[in-house]
């Protein structure tokens, strides 16, 4: 292989280690523009949403194997009830002062992971891939066709939920919600069941994010900590609240960590990618893509 | 009355003072006063946090790192040079302050959850540092074999010994904390805290004062690593970490943000609950989630608010009797 090959071969590791992140990252971004909150549970979210989804797959209730496919419907829409439960609880939450929110969404995160401990046990297991484990060669580049897949079914929610959020009635009634709490309510828009479709979208986000990338990481309750930070460091990257941020802020976010253990030392990799991160905050807060302005000093 | 209930609360500090001092006489087994001592070493950082955090506004989460640097401070120089405690103890302190105030220099940009991203980062990259260099840090397996400090030859090695040691770190600690939050720095954190522009427009130094912050968390912190190193001659780098800063974070939370008595309160209430909740297990965590929750929604000042309210609620019932007392008065008055 030369160095051009593992060059791109590196990179399509990195874009797809990228969508997961970005799926997460929309998940922090949905739930901010919406509710003004930062949620910290996301990263358990994305385990729970991941548990859901492949307990079918792997017969793990009642014994019933499940097809692949319909066990990610089932995952994304045991998210989406989640979402709508989680918008009850948030809601007199986001009316309070930023470290109580911050508090309040790490406790319920604390408390997801530990139940799903209790349930599943503190040991994760492997999934097998739905696909073939044998890689695809494309010009001498190998892919995993389970990386491929959620390339694939990453960039479709992706640019699903942009056409929806520019294109339809009720996309416009989450932007002008998102953008004006007061004015969308006067205007005759539900503003809380806006808020609440935002939170389920982005679970279910999650949830895609968890049962797609399943059969490449090691599914455990403690799987969504690192992921769950890194999600957060990816929408910060592209501009928190942003929803093309996220996207991008998550695939540079992947690109260099795949990156940085190819070239560098996968020891620092995590290092490597939150000192990048620190430096878009100290250059331009507002993020790679800069659709919002933060508060600056 | 008045100098009767000044004699009670004088009687009962005494009497605290002498069961804390005696402690190590009457605790059942070695493992309580063992428990004690950690709790000890967890108040010196809710301390530091508070400060940091309560007063001064800063979100500090990479206190468990800087914890870290204070104990990894102590434990190579005393494995590597043979430094005693009494001189690693200031060095942990200003390894501690010094790599506080760099965590915090970002927060001269950005503020708010953008800081706390940024120093929970910050955290991380100190944690990997001592998880991968091991020739200098012993990687993951950490360091073994501190000695502990002596005292003109005394050894402080038993729990029962490093307990008055911890005692007087903590309640110099505490003492300290007093007068950084009673005084000139306090006011400005205040200001800094409550409206930053307007604490700038009053002409306090906001940049300084908010390095300052960081900088006294990361000495609570460096000082509670040193003590930890030596009391517990092993460390690794693994509770040096951002869990270690919720943690204390909760601490804080449960006990009262922004008051000190506050942050001892949290730190008892939360390790000592801990003992008695190990029957449970796993339900013990999911216990402390949905605390925490009750907490943030339904007293988010913690204990100290908890207790406030109850004396409100006491002079606002004995000052409803006399009220009513001279409105029936008033009735009767009218013809």
């Amino acid at each position: 292989m030369n160095t051009t090959s593992i060059f791109l071969q590196t990179i399509i590791g990195g874009i797809g280690i990228g969508s997961l992140y970005a799926l997460i990252a929309l998940g922090y971004s949905m739930t901010f523009r919406s509710m003004g909150l930062v949620n910290f549970a996301q990263g358990s979210i994305y385990m729970v949403g991941t548990y859901f989804g492949i307990i079918w797959y792997r017969g793990m209730v009642m014994g019933l194997h499940v097809p692949y496919a319909a066990a990610f419907f089932i995952g994304l829409l045991c998210n989406v009830l989640l979402g709508l439960l989680l918008e009850r609880i948030f809601r007199p939450l986001a009316k309070l002062d930023l470290m109580l929110m911050l508090l309040a969404t790490i406790g319920l995160g604390f408390i997801l992971d530990n139940l799903f401990t209790i349930i599943f046990g503190a040991e994760g297991f492997a999934v097998d891939s739905p696909l073939s484990n044998t890689p695809w060669k494309i010009y001498g580049i190998r892919v995993l066709p389970q990386m491929a897949l959620l390339i694939g079914v990453s960039a479709v929610l992706m640019v699903g939920l942009q056409l929806f959020l520019s294109k339809t009635k009720l996309g416009m009634a989450m932007r002008a919600s998102a953008v004006d709490y007061e004015i969308a309510r006067t205007m005759g828009i539900a503003t809380n069941r806006m808020n609440a479709l935002a939170l389920s979208i982005g679970c279910m986000m999650s949830a895609a994010a968890g049962i797609l990338a399943a059969p490449i990481v090691y599914v455990a309750p403690s799987m969504g900590a690192a992921v769950g930070l890194k999600g957060f460091a990816a929408a910060i990257l592209g501009g928190l609240g942003s929803i093309p941020g996220a996207i991008a802020g998550g695939l540079v976010f992947g690109v260099l960590e795949a990156l940085s253990s190819g070239y560098v030392s996968s020891q620092w990799t995590k290092a490597i990618a939150f000192i990048v991160m620190v430096v878009v905050l100290m250059v331009k807060p507002s993020g790679i893509v800069g659709e919002i302005t933060i508060e600056k000093v | 009355m008045k100098n009767k209930s000044s004699i009670l609360k004088w009687i009962l500090i005494g009497v605290v003072v002498c069961l804390v001092l005696a402690f190590p006489a009457f605790a059942k087994n070695r493992y309580q006063v063992h428990i004690v001592n950690n709790i000890g070493i967890w108040i010196l950082l809710s301390l530091g946090l508070n400060i940091a955090q309560g007063y001064g506004g800063q979100f500090n989460l990479a206190l468990g790192a800087l914890w870290g640097v204070g104990a990894y401070t102590a434990a190579l120089l005393q494995t590597r040079l043979g430094v005693p405690f009494w001189i690693n103890l200031p060095l942990g302190i200003i390894a501690g302050a010094t790599m506080a105030a760099f965590v915090g220099l970002p927060s001269f940009k950005v503020r708010s959850h953008y800081l706390a991203i940024v120093t929970i980062g910050l955290g991380e990259v100190i944690n990997l540092f001592l998880v991968n260099q091991d020739e200098l840090t012993g990687g993951a397996l950490g360091i073994n074999r501190i000695k502990p400090p002596s005292l003109f030859g005394f050894p402080i090695d038993t729990d029962e010994r490093f307990y008055y040691l911890i005692l007087i770190m903590v309640i110099l600690g505490y003492l300290i904390g007093r007068q950084i939050v009673g005084h000139r720095i306090g006011r400005a954190f205040r200001a800094l805290r409550d409206d930053f522009q307007a604490a700038r427009a009053m002409g306090v130094n906001t940049g300084f004062y908010q390095i300052l912050a960081f900088a006294i968390s990361g000495a609570y912190a460096g000082a509670a690593g040193v003590l930890f190193a030596h009391w517990n001659s092993y460390i690794s780098p693994d509770i040096f970490e951002f869990k270690s800063a919720l943690i204390v974070l909760t601490m804080v939370m449960i006990g009262g943000m922004g008051s000190l008595p506050g942050s001892v309160v949290g730190t008892v209430l939360l390790l000592v609950l801990n003992e008695y909740l190990r029957v449970f297990e796993e339900w013990q965590l999911v216990g402390y989630g949905v605390a925490i929750i009750v907490v943030v929604l339904f007293v988010p000042g913690g204990v100290v608010e908890l207790v406030r309210r109850f004396g409100n609620f006491r002079q606002r019932w004995s000052a409803g009797l006399t009220k009513e007392k001279s409105n029936m008065e008033e009735q009767q008055n009218v013809p």
